[in-house]
């Protein structure tokens, strides 16, 4: 045969890079000793009323397949649970589909609306998986950087700087992975702006929605005339301590669920039908414990926060998510130096900034969905190191 | 609104099989009597040992972030369980655990294809096979078997199919539709192709515990060392342990494939669900006589469905060594005897919407399946309906 042997992998497969993230964490497993604010994972157990209904599901031999789409009283309780917090409107029997956690949900928006070619602006610093799942489905991911000094909001300017004609879609996810920010009303009203005027679909990635600390999140679909061009993206993972169990969702116009749906129907059928039901539960009954547990988050929020600043560490305030994200271009170390560094010498993980883009260079994130106790080990430590370094000026 | 969706969103339909059991539902909400033989599914559930495994994994906690490519105790077990099965030493490191084999088999062929690529596929297929190569932008080739050879595919057919741009030749076997093993032989056949073509043979084993008659699984990575090398195998958890619910599946391939997937998935998916990850271990590690039972259940049926289908006229059909489905050839009955709403019924699409209205039985076309002219019937379900259904069909085929 001439082309030469099949027997590989394919080339963008093979040049797909593997994420920041887990490079960084296969440092630490094996380390003994570690204080980890590396994983973004809330330390809390899943709430006991969430896992008991997935139990019962268990007994009464819930076990099967579930409609594509995800079962109806789940797409229903999310329909009213949108409603009510945000005020948008979903109609559950056509515009909510259940994914497998929120990436399966962004890699079949990207399959679905993108052409080879297509450009889609993505805010940066961001979740490290974003421009893998544009660039796999063949689009082109334009980053937008935003800066620490404009509490990384993501402005129109720099939107409309990184516009050309084959721009499709935005994609943005706040309250922010890695660093914490939100955006207000105010803020997010010119994007909308934006993409109205260039007619560009908006992935709101809003799996923080609830971790907000001030103010109330705005969803990007109750903007003026966006709720048609937005997939709004949601889950369990954060707000309910449900990470392990994968489940997530997308709202959007009728025609692109379809679509997704039915791409979704060949790569994965349906998401775990056990977590259908720990979700139906969540949403019905465990408003109570979720806040419990966003009222804890605030409290190490500002705990840590304070401490980095007390050390010496520049730290914007975050008002949402679970993360810090402090700079550490004082201390000289570029961040990938600093947080391997920190970890070798004072057994603190932390997760080097670039792992979240170019422009998270010089950051480095702190999850604090840990321990109050861990937070102040971890502060002492880092204490300690910052000591040991030499002064600059 | 940018409603515009992407060429491969637009040129997507949705499968037949799911439209038809929507229709069967909607029809049972109206207060229809319908009976389903659509939906490939045991009818089982899920063995309570397995189910107290997920409690336990709930009670502790267990319901965090795992490894994207699974826990390790699952991919040992897995990798246990193959040299088990298969007799070949297998690293945990070639476990990849998936959202169910769909989304395993999917992650497959989105490692090996390209753009433009190629890969020979045998019909009847399960619609997903061309729907996903389709996805990666690739081209499915189609060689053709009848009930006349019993499903077996033409090893010159295939060798003619063979181009530069063969990236993979799939094989299901036991097969989802058509219930047919491939022979030894023609798996031996089919490796020497892909040799001769240097390319990868994709190994759809999900149904290889269904077995009928004593007979025992052949994988093409039973026929050789060298083989393996080029065997990416699919398998998982639904239809060995009726598991369908908890999306567990899995790839067994060479270390690189396995690399790729596991990056691949790590950017798209992340780690399938923590529990029912540990369900599956439970299932792996257990006492095997549950997958044993619903076996011998599912041959007690096909015993009873076959000949029962092979005696009303004009349906022919051979004997399904595995899986749960049933493929009669229905063509004698496409010649327009049946008239539907008026309309003479002329090929097997409308003869499952009529089957559907008139007899009140849901089944799915073998177009489909890319084979006009039969029909399928799951008989994952149970005898009493089994007996009913076959007499709708019965008299819908023939009347009385």
């Amino acid at each position: 045969m001439s082309g030469g042997s099949r027997i590989r992998v394919a080339s963008h497969i093979a040049a797909l890079p593997p994420s920041g993230i887990r490079r960084f964490f296969d440092l630490v497993s094996g380390m003994e000793d570690v204080v980890s604010l590396g994983v973004g994972e809330p330390d809390f157990s899943t709430p006991w009323r969430i896992s008991d209904a997935a139990i019962e599901a268990l007994q009464r031999g819930y076990t099967s397949y579930t409609s594509n789409l995800g079962m109806l009283p789940l797409r229903s309780a999310i329909a009213d649970y949108l409603r009510t917090e945000f005020g948008v409107e979903y109609n559950p029997e056509t515009e909510i589909l259940v994914t497998n956690g929120v990436s399966e949900g962004l890699d079949l928006a990207a399959r679905a609306l993108l052409e080879p070619g297509d450009e889609v602006l993505v805010a940066e610093p961001c979740y490290v998986s974003y421009k893998a799942t544009v660039s796999l489905a063949g689009g082109v991911p334009v980053v937008v950087e935003t800066r620490a000094e404009e509490e990384f909001r993501l402005r129109p300017e720099a939107l409309e700087a990184a516009l050309t004609d084959r721009t499709r879609a935005v994609l943005l996810g706040y309250p922010n992975n890695p660093t914490g920010a939100i955006m207000t009303r105010e803020d997010l009203l010119p994007v909308a702006e934006f993409a109205a005027r260039h007619g560009l679909a908006v992935l709101s990635d809003e799996i923080y929605a609830h971790l907000r600390y001030e103010g109330q999140h705005t969803c990007f679909a109750s903007l003026p005339g966006m709720r048609g061009q937005t997939l709004l993206f949601n889950g369990f993972s954060k707000a309910y301590a449900m990470t392990g169990w994968r489940l997530g969702y997308v709202c959007g116009p009728e025609e692109i669920i379809g679509a997704m749906n039915r791409i979704h129907s060949y790569t994965a059928l349906c998401a775990s039908i056990l977590a259908q039901f720990g979700a139906i539960e969540a949403l019905h009954h465990c408003q109570h414990e979720r806040d419990e547990m966003i009222d804890a988050y605030n409290q190490r929020r500002r705990f840590l926060v304070n401490g980095l600043r007390a050390i010496g560490l520049e730290c914007f305030e975050p008002l949402g998510a679970f993360y810090a994200f402090p700079s550490i271009k004082s201390t000289g170390l570029d961040d990938e130096e600093f947080a391997e560094a920190l970890l070798e010498e004072e057994k603190v993980a932390v997760i080097p900034g670039r792992a979240f883009g170019e422009s998270g260079k010089g950051h480095v994130r702190c999850c604090y969905a840990t321990s109050m106790s861990d937070l102040r080990t971890a502060l002492e430590r880092m204490a300690a190191f910052l000591d040991r370094l030499p002064r600059q000026v | 609104m940018p409603a515009r969706l992407s060429g491969r969103a637009k040129d997507l339909k949705s499968s037949a099989t799911v439209r038809l059991e929507n229709l069967a539902k909607e029809m049972q909400r109206q207060g229809l009597d319908v009976l389903s033989f659509a939906l490939g599914e045991p009818d089982f559930s899920t063995p309570p040992h397995i189910c107290e495994a997920a409690c336990k994994a709930i009670a502790e906690g267990k319901t965090t972030y795992t490894p994207a490519a699974g826990i390790p105790e699952l991919r040992e077990a897995i990798a246990r369980t193959v040299e088990r099965d298969y007799g070949y030493s297998c690293a945990p490191e070639q476990v990849v655990v998936s959202n169910g084999g769909k989304h395993a088999l999917m992650n497959v062929w989105e490692s090996i294809l390209e753009p433009g690529d190629e890969v020979i596929i045998f019909a009847p297929y399960w619609v997903t096979y061309p729907a996903q190569i389709g996805l990666c932008g690739a081209k499915p080739r189609v060689v053709r078997t009848t009930i006349d050879n019993d499903f077996q595919p033409d090893l010159d057919e295939v060798r003619a199919l063979v181009s530069e741009r063969t990236a993979a030749i799939l094989i299901n076997s036991p097969s989802n539709p058509s219930g047919a093993v491939l022979e030894r032989s023609i798996i031996e056949g089919l490796a020497e192709i892909a040799a001769e073509a240097d390319c990868w043979i994709v190994s759809d084993e999900i149904y290889r515990h269904i077995l009928f008659d004593g007979r025992q699984h052949f994988s093409p990575t039973m026929v050789g060392d060298e083989v393996r090398e080029r065997v990416l195998l699919v398998d998982g958890a639904s239809k060995a342990y009726s598991m369908t619910g908890w999306r567990i599946g899995w790839t067994v391939t060479p270390l690189e494939v396995a690399k790729a997937i596991n990056r691949l998935q790590s950017q798209q998916a992340s780690n399938p669900s923590s529990i029912s990850q540990w369900a599956a271990l439970a299932g792996l590690e257990g006492p095997q006589d549950c997958v044993r039972k619903m076996c011998a259940e599912f041959e007690r049926r096909r015993d009873y469905i076959i000949p029962a289908l092979a005696d009303i006229p004009g349906v022919k059909i051979g004997k399904p060594a595995g899986a749960f489905y049933a493929f009669p050839e229905v063509s004698a009955h496409l010649d327009g005897h049946i008239v539907h709403k008026g309309k003479a019924v002329t090929n097997d699409d409308q003869l499952t919407t009529y089957l559907l209205e008139d007899a009140l039985i849901s089944t799915v076309p073998g177009s489909e399946f890319g084979l006009d002219g039969y029909i399928r019937l799951s008989f994952a379900t149970s005898m009493d309906k089994i007996q009913e259904g076959v007499r709708r069909l019965r008299r819908g085929l023939v009347g009385g």
